[in-house]
């Protein structure tokens, strides 16, 4: 048995030599998730863009404090009057983090790559604004369709080679995405978008660098798409554009970036190095950061937040984002199982918005300090929309909530306190759906009491794990869900896109052909005045008369560092934290040591 | 032993060929989209018909041999479907030797609390020392090892600063998850060894080395405890088996870079591959740990070997 006991004691000190030690970087920080992938057209998590964010750099970027657009690796751009072509011109010193030259057919590649359906990039409809582009994504869906059709005999390499070219032959035709020289990149718009600067600056549209994806790009005969695998992603492969390069990454644990050299803007940036510390667990990762492992920890995400948050001196900082938390209402004419939805009827959404108290909701059951909503959009967010703030949902009003119910046909008939309609079947019970493992629970029940007080309704909490619950979300097996949304970029568009007629993301079966309408004609519409004007009118009509979701707070966030010492963190509130403008303040007593 | 060892290395394949099945059964009933991400913009349609196509995720049949067979042909255990930037491979590469190291560590602690609780209970049963030695069994076995996880990083690196919270690579950050991963083990270690001690002790062969003279010592050593020791070692195989392949919750408390966290999350995520990575990785172990367990079992007991 000793020599057992010797035996695993070897395995274990071999096991912990081979982890060499590393100097401590410039600045470290906790996340809670490890990113899911670094690839710019695939990431979507804030965690993920802001990987990106920092190891890429974009034709524009947003300046991190005011989010207004800034010069990245384009030096100057120009915009037709029509608003239709945008002319980018290319630094002559922006460049690759192996010191090859970044240029504009780069950009071409990147953006071929994030519109071609083999590569599944999320976002790949932000650039569905380019002339073309749309067109192009359905081709070559339908194109690999037909491939997949063909006979196994026909699906030989050759045929999937051909397709390709094809493929990249109708990109240069019929795409409005041009490189004329190496430092010029042409972009023309099926339409005004006064937002596509905005877009640029999103991380999904920064370039990556052709060779180093391309060497994992193979075609399978088999289906005629492109499959990509992720190895350059992995240091030492990943080329990189943005303030810093990847020097590290072990899985699930920790990732090391380092100044890149070659980024034009070096000079600006201040840590040399940076640590990323993967911590799952919420209240080890504030264990962590107190006992001073990290300098900034991303979000507190523990139950007991809010007595963090009491205690005199700490360092939680709560910061207000642009996002809002809201309740969904099933707005399908049935249920599942054919029963009616009584959702259906908008004046019963609004009846259940106005029993709700979301003053005390903040106060009592989040305790974290949020600011109530009333509008998916968090209101003076965007420059030119809604200035006067005139757009607000319906009042806490129990007693005109009972009322309206009652003009629907919901009356307590019977004197039992819950209300019937005219063939005396009383109000369904609510079934409220919630995913497990966060504070939603919390909210269902309060949401609960606040629906029986007020109009005496029942309700049931159903609560699944994350995946059960989002399938049933996307099948509309639900009455009411809790749900919610970040905006991606500074316009109405990034909010109120869920709630146009078959949007993917419109998971509550909401379908107006008013709001399509004015989303339609706001899409056409040249004039920023004009245009801004129709989407307030679009929001109106969801916000105080159809009330698809039931906004109740702006998400918050948490993250705990010393203002002290930490300097550079953005307040803003799409702010995903740039890592390049981060900077330690120097020690105050250095000075006093001879 | 060679027949032994060739009739397992016989079935082995087919016992893994039983689990891969099974699990893939219960995996594809998971509900949920495995390619659509929890929370945020849903891509296009088109997108994830894409992306469940390029996985065989449409169709179970072509998903469960052509996963077969690039784990047979190529040991290509798939790409993570959650974390697109790794393949299984890479995963467990990364995080195998992580759970090895810390599962063996914790079986060696727990051997030598366990056997050493064992016999001093079983030398004075009724004593305050096998009291002790039952209570601390009693509390290894009952309290959850995220309790005393929570408890030991809050007594020592948080209160007396010793060591690091959620620290991973120095050989002190290994004591804490390996005591508290070690304790069910050990607790579990030392009922077995004082039951076989307290049996043997009472047994003719030992009544017999007295009689013949020899030192209460020698008697312990060479003849109690090595009897005493097999239904120990036979939980040994299984025991480390369980450890090597990482605990969900002491990798969570400790923050270990560990494969236990696959287990669960993989599942949550609907994370396919991984899951059905871990789950083959798992499986192969305990059976060659069993094998292992097996095999010194002959060498221990000449019974067994004839």
């Amino acid at each position: 048995m000793a020599l057992t006991l010797l035996l695993l004691a070897g395995v274990v000190v071999a096991a912990l030599v081979g982890d060499r030690p590393r100097p401590p970087a410039d600045f470290t920080y906790i996340d809670h998730q490890p990113p899911f992938t670094l690839d710019p057209q695939r990431a979507t998590y804030e965690h993920d863009l802001r990987f990106v964010s920092a190891l890429f750099d974009g034709l524009v970027r947003w300046d991190p404090y005011t989010y207004n657009i800034i010069p990245g690796f384009a030096k100057s751009w120009t915009v037709s009057d029509d608003g239709l072509r945008f002319t980018f011109h290319l630094r002559q010193d922006a460049r690759w983090s192996n010191g090859e030259p970044l240029t504009s057919a780069d950009v071409v590649y990147s953006w071929r790559r994030a519109l071609m359906p083999d590569t599944a990039a999320d976002y790949a409809e932000s650039l569905f604004h380019v002339r073309g582009a749309q067109e192009f994504f359905e081709r070559r869906s339908e194109r690999l369709t037909e491939y997949a059709a063909l006979p196994a005999s026909q699906r030989t390499p050759e045929t999937a080679r051909a397709l390709r070219e094809e493929t990249e032959r109708d990109f240069g035709v019929n795409v409005g995405i041009r490189a004329p020289d190496p430092l010029t990149l042409e972009v023309e718009l099926r339409a005004p978008a006064p937002y596509f600067l905005d877009l640029c600056a999103f991380p999904a549209l920064y370039p990556v660098h052709p060779e180093s994806v391309e060497a994992c790009v193979a075609l399978d005969p088999d289906t005629g798409r492109l499959e990509q695998t992720h190895e350059w992603t992995k240091p030492p492969r990943l080329i990189s554009n943005g303030p810093y390069r990847l020097d590290e990454w072990r899985f699930k644990r920790d990732m090391r970036l380092v100044r890149n050299p070659h980024y034009w803007d070096a000079d600006r940036v201040a840590l040399e190095t940076i640590e990323v510390r993967v911590v799952e667990d919420p209240a080890t990762a504030v264990l962590a950061f107190q006992t001073g492992a990290a300098d900034w920890l991303s979000d507190v995400l523990t139950g007991y937040l809010p007595e963090m948050l009491q205690a005199p001196e700490n360092d939680v900082h709560g910061f207000t984002r642009f996002a809002t938390y809201f309740w969904s209402f099933n707005c399908s004419p049935t249920l599942t199982g054919g029963r009616p939805n009584p959702f259906h009827d908008a004046r019963v959404r609004r009846a259940f918005a106005m029993a709700v108290d979301k003053q005390t909701l903040v106060e009592k059951v989040r305790r974290v300090g949020e600011e109530t909503a009333d509008t998916l959009i968090p209101p003076g967010s965007i420059a030119g929309y809604d200035e006067d703030r005139s757009i607000g949902g319906p009042p806490f009003d129990p007693a005109a909530a009972r009322a309206l119910l009652a003009e629907a046909g919901w009356v307590d008939r019977d004197g039992d306190g819950t209300p019937e309609d005219a063939s005396g079947e009383p109000f369904p019970v609510v079934d409220l759906l919630a995913s497990t493992g966060s504070y939603h629970e919390n909210v269902a029940l309060a949401l609960g009491a606040m629906f029986l007080e007020g109009l005496g309704v029942r309700t049931r909490i159903v609560q699944k794990e994350t995946k059960a619950y989002r399938d049933d979300l996307r099948r509309r097996d639900y009455m009411m869900a809790r749900g919610g949304w970040f905006g991606d970029y500074g316009d109405p568009t990034t909010f109120l896109d869920i709630h146009t007629t078959g949007d993917g993301n419109n998971l509550r079966g909401y379908s107006s052909a008013r709001f399509d309408e004015l989303l339609h004609h706001a899409a056409a519409e040249i004039d920023s005045a004009q245009r801004m004007a129709l989407l307030e009118e679009a929001e109106r009509l969801t916000t105080e008369e159809d009330l698809p979701v039931l906004p109740l707070w702006r998400y918050r966030q948490f993250p705990l560092y010393d203002a002290e010492r930490v300097r550079g963190i953005s307040r803003h509130p799409r702010a995903i934290q740039r890592l390049d403008y981060l900077s330690i303040a120097p020690e105050p007593d250095a000075k006093a040591e001879p | 032993m060679i027949g032994l060892i060739f009739r397992r290395a016989l079935q082995a394949p087919l016992v893994l060929l039983v689990i891969y099945t099974v699990t893939f059964l219960l995996a594809w009933a998971l509900p949920g989209s495995a390619v659509l991400r929890d929370e945020g913009r849903a891509p296009p349609p088109e997108v994830l018909a894409a992306m469940e196509a390029r996985y065989n995720l449409d169709n179970p049949v072509s998903f469960y041999f052509g996963y077969l067979k690039g784990v047979v042909t190529r040991f290509d255990l798939g790409p993570s479907l959650r974390y697109a930037d790794w393949s299984v491979n890479e995963v467990l590469r990364d995080s195998l030797p992580v759970s090895i190291t810390l599962g063996l560590c914790a079986v060696g602690i727990a051997l030598v609390i366990g056997t050493v609780a064992g016999v001093v209970g079983a030398l004075r049963p009724g004593s305050w020392l096998d009291g002790a030695a039952l209570s601390l069994a009693l509390i290894g076995v009952s309290l959850p090892t995220f309790v005393i996880g929570t408890a030991l990083l809050l007594a020592f690196p948080v209160g007396l600063g010793w060591g690091r919270v959620a620290g991973w690579g120095r050989p002190s950050d290994m004591l804490l998850p390996a005591l508290t991963l070690s304790l069910p083990f050990a607790a579990y270690i030392a009922r077995l060894t004082r039951m076989g001690m307290i049996e043997a002790l009472d047994s003719d062969y030992v009544r017999t080395a007295r009689a013949k003279g020899l030192t209460e010592r020698q008697i312990l050593i060479r003849h109690a405890l090595p009897n005493a020791f097999l239904p120990v070692l036979s939980y040994l195989g299984p025991a480390a088996a369980a450890a090597m392949t990482g605990s969900f919750v002491v990798e969570k408390v400790f923050n270990i870079p560990g494969v236990g966290q696959h287990f669960v999350n993989a599942v949550l995520n609907k994370d396919l591959f991984l899951l059905m990575g871990v789950v083959l990785v798992y499986a192969t172990i305990l059976i060659a740990m069993n094998l292992l367990v097996d095999v010194l079992y002959r060498w221990v007991d000449p019974r067994i070997r004839a």
